[in-house]
């Protein structure tokens, strides 16, 4: 598995203790981490009233169709986006090549304290997904028990 | 690239259903959402950014949880690309983190053209990413084989499956569900082989 990305639970554990400190300090309702692909990689905070898969999903594609516009009007880089509502704000900033981080907040929250606290909490995030890429881990995810010729085991059609 | 989560014992796969405009893309997510049997719990919303006209403005978005392997619980996320050719941008954007591809044809003979200029911005924007279609799983998908004017599957493997290596392919009538599991098995199955074959290779 040396190609796949792999988080280890401390990846995890010291991941969720920034965006833990970051929610602390913030008052923020949640903050989630996500791949630019698309892909959830931790969350905290109150996200159980949220659908955080598609939140991810969707973010990633807002925050890359801004990077393009920002690469049509000669911008280096837009490396954040941030939406104002009348109850919540998002905030969606950039970690790294790979990551972003989404910030949900009241919108009686200003987004400067967001901001300002989100600098160092990206910087522990990219520190940490730095260390797992560089890491070669010896616990891959064995899927031989998976018997990959039987493919109708894998999605089922309704009757 | 797939997204394996020891912490939380996910694994997570992206699945790109990609194509010209009107060829049934949309469709097989929809279909897929109505049909596909999973635990409560394990489907999500079908998530479609359209026009008013229903036509894919950016993408469709499908999260499934499919199985547990060994513990592990694999997730996929199925998207779509939008069609017509004003909107690359966003098929680029798309892209980005494909594991798997499904690329549905539209057998309708007229329809020839856009197939191979879509197959042909496929891997221009592949490239554009820095990946090679070659190192990517992908299956052909012909649909709409119950209209009239329907090319032969031969003349369609001939314009788009002529590779040295041969992909899987399938006839399909998406609206009638025809084909759309089977696509969907079989690209998850080739991407399954190839996280297996990564590991063997790392192993050895």
């Amino acid at each position: 598995m040396a190609n796949l990305p792999q988080l280890l639970k401390k990846d995890v554990q010291r991941l969720d203790g920034a965006l833990r400190d970051f929610i602390g300090q913030t008052d923020a309702t949640a903050a989630l981490i996500i791949d630019k692909g698309g892909f959830l990689i931790t969350h905290q905070g109150d996200s159980s009233q949220f659908d955080v898969t598609t939140i991810g999903a969707l973010a990633s594609g807002a925050f890359m169709a801004n990077q393009t516009i920002a690469a049509l009007v000669n911008e280096p880089n837009f490396n954040s986006v941030y939406q104002q509502g009348e109850k919540s704000s998002m905030l969606v900033v950039n970690v790294d090549e790979h990551c972003l981080l989404i910030v949900i907040f009241s919108a009686s929250i200003g987004v400067g304290i967001v901001k300002y606290y989100a600098t160092a909490t990206i910087k522990r995030i990219a520190h940490q997904l730095a260390l797992a890429r560089g890491r070669n881990p010896e616990g891959g995810l064995d899927l031989s028990a998976l018997n990959v010729a039987d493919s109708e085991s894998i999605f089922k059609k309704k009757k | 690239m797939a997204i394996i989560n020891q912490a939380t014992k996910e694994l997570q796969v992206k699945i790109v259903y990609y194509g010209p405009a009107m060829g049934g893309k949309t469709t097989n997510l929809v279909q897929v959402h109505d049909h596909v049997q999973t635990q409560a719990g394990n489907k999500g919303k079908l998530v479609s950014l359209a026009t008013s006209s229903d036509r894919t403005l950016f993408f469709d978005f499908l999260p499934i949880e499919a199985m547990t392997i060994k513990g592990f619980k694999t997730k996929f996320q199925l998207y779509t690309v939008p069609g017509q050719v004003i909107y690359n941008t966003t098929r680029q954007l798309v892209l980005r983190g494909v594991d798997g591809i499904v690329f549905v044809a539209d057998s309708q003979y007229e329809k020839m053209p856009e197939n191979v200029e879509s197959f042909q911005n496929l891997v221009d924007n592949l490239t554009s990413l820095k990946l090679n279609i070659a190192d990517i799983p992908y299956i052909l998908q012909y649909n709409k084989r119950d209209l009239p004017n329907a090319a032969p599957v031969e003349y369609m493997e001939y314009l788009l499956n002529n590779n040295e290596v041969q992909v899987p392919s399938f006839s399909a009538t998406a609206h009638k569900c025809d084909g759309v599991f089977e696509a969907l098995n079989m690209i998850t199955r080739m991407l399954l082989q190839k996280f297996i074959n990564q590991g063997a290779s790392q192993q050895a």
